[in-house]
């Protein structure tokens, strides 16, 4: 106890840029869970739009596929790729990213570690989105098919507007395991808010004050939560608004980590 | 497709020793996770309110903080303030900690769905808190929140992995598939390997978990 709070090794904190150096990593994982999200979102719509699907030569094959990838853990999933991704493909990565992009994300590794948070939580999104889409009462799609909406008009107009509402906490829940997830990329040697971490404790950056790995690391767990509590309070105060304003009920998917923690939330409210 | 049995045949005494460590580390986390949680679950519905507050950021704190970072804490961080804690202790208490703040809220929800009424009937025949809180209450609210507890269960399979891949490095499944990549260069082969031993893991726990709910399981 008293080593944790001895002044003495906190004072790399305020000292050189030792901080900044933390922060600037943290933007990196924010970039990366950013761009994951964007990704794994679309991608996450198509396969639920497959999985529903009633031809079963199309339902089959996607299931599966989902099976396997959100069974797996996702450390071996980076690690597998950062080790089977011809180097081809990471040459093309490296040039087709655009210039404006930030410099962290140029790396021609960040292409395994993007592939794999996308491969996973596409995998993942997509079995909250078809629990959503097939949460909705059946007559929802009879009625808009009656009226003549073709298939992408009532998926359109009617159906994914109320599902996709209704998954909004699940999703978001996701979000802040994404957000957490990208820590793991630091396996793979991409410079981020671990990496900077390990860093700041192995030289404290030429200044004369040294940085103990625990106290680095405190700061940098506290920084995650920082951003991810803001993160569940934000989308709980717009879902809590949303759902007075459209009358819309709640839907739990199973096989998520993070699911019942938002569950307990809205029994309590 | 020879290549791929020569593999698995070659290097069997490998992946079974890594799914074996896998497995253990598991239980051991479960079994604290499960103390842990039930105990800031028991806090978080406590009459007292500086009990809940606790139990909220416990919560908070846990579901929040990424397992690579707060295995880091545990082991390296430790070891640097003088500790030298064992590498299976940093591995379980991260673990169990980190699951036990998800456990905590899956059993407060329970807890919820149990009933005013049972709480205040339990009190009125005379029953202690604490009393009430085992006696009456945690029974029901476990056998309701199983389905919770199977999601989380096949989530800390998963989570497990981050274990061998940091610097804890106990000899799990993913380490020791790592390590027989690095010595035969079969990837693919190797790491197909390895995500049947997932695989197995998870729907073992899956199938196990369904039998519970069967049995056990009170439907709300």
């Amino acid at each position: 106890m008293q080593y944790l709070f001895d002044p003495d090794n906190w004072e790399w904190l305020w000292t050189g840029n030792n901080f900044k150096f933390l922060l600037e990593g943290f933007a990196v994982n924010l970039e990366i869970a950013a761009i994951a999200m964007v990704l794994s979102f679309a991608f996450g719509l198509v396969l639920a739009l497959l999985r529903i699907s009633t031809a079963r030569l199309i339902s089959l094959p996607v299931g599966i596929w989902v099976d396997v990838w959100r069974n797996l853990p996702l450390v071996f999933i980076i690690l597998y790729l950062a080790l089977a991704i011809p180097s081809s493909w990471r040459e093309a990565y490296g040039n087709a990213i655009p210039d404006f992009f930030p410099d962290a994300l140029q790396d021609e590794l960040v292409l395994g570690a993007l592939l794999g948070l996308v491969l996973y939580n596409s995998a993942v999104l997509c079995e909250i989105m078809r629990s959503g889409i097939q949460s909705l009462d059946r007559g929802q799609r009879e009625a808009a098919a009656s009226l003549g909406l073709t298939y992408i008009q009532q998926m359109r107009f009617v159906v994914l507007p109320q599902g996709l509402r209704r998954m909004v906490p699940a999703t978001v829940s996701q979000l802040i395991t994404l957000n957490k997830d990208t820590t793991l990329v630091s396996i793979i040697a991409i410079q981020e808010l671990v990496r900077h971490g390990n860093t700041v404790a192995a030289t404290g950056f030429g200044v004369e004050v040294t940085a103990p790995i625990l106290q680095v690391f405190i700061v940098v767990g506290l920084l995650f939560i920082a951003v991810n509590l803001a993160l569940s309070r934000l989308s709980r105060r717009l879902e809590i608004r949303e759902r007075k304003r459209t009358g819309t009920t709640l839907k739990t998917v199973r096989g998520l980590e993070d699911q019942v923690a938002l569950e307990s939330d809205t029994i309590v409210r | 497709m020879s290549e791929l049995w020569g593999v698995l045949e070659e290097h069997l005494p490998e992946f079974s020793s890594g799914l074996w460590v896998t497995f253990r580390l598991v239980a051991a986390s479960l079994l604290i996770a499960i103390v842990v949680g039930t105990l800031v679950a028991a806090m978080r519905v406590a009459p007292a309110k500086w009990l809940n507050r606790l139990g909220g950021v416990y919560v908070e704190t846990f579901r929040n903080i990424p397992l690579l970072v707060l295995l880091i804490i545990m082991f390296a961080g430790i070891r640097r303030g003088g500790l030298l804690i064992d590498p299976w202790v940093a591995a379980i208490a991260s673990l169990g900690l980190y699951t036990a703040a998800y456990i905590a809220e899956a059993l407060r929800s329970g807890v919820f769905a149990v009933g005013k009424g049972q709480i205040d009937a339990a009190l009125s025949l005379g029953l202690t808190y604490p009393r009430t809180m085992r006696r009456i209450v945690l029974p029901q609210a476990f056998r309701t929140v199983i389905p919770a507890l199977s999601s989380l269960v096949i989530a800390m399979i998963k989570n497990s992995a981050i274990v061998g891949a940091s610097l804890v490095a106990l000899p799990d499944l993913l380490k020791q598939a790592r390590q027989v990549q690095a010595d035969t260069f079969q990837t693919g082969e190797v790491f197909f390997w390895a995500a049947v031993g997932y695989l197995l893991l998870t729907v073992t726990a899956t199938i196990a978990f369904r039998y519970l709910e069967q049995t056990y399981a009170i439907k709300r």
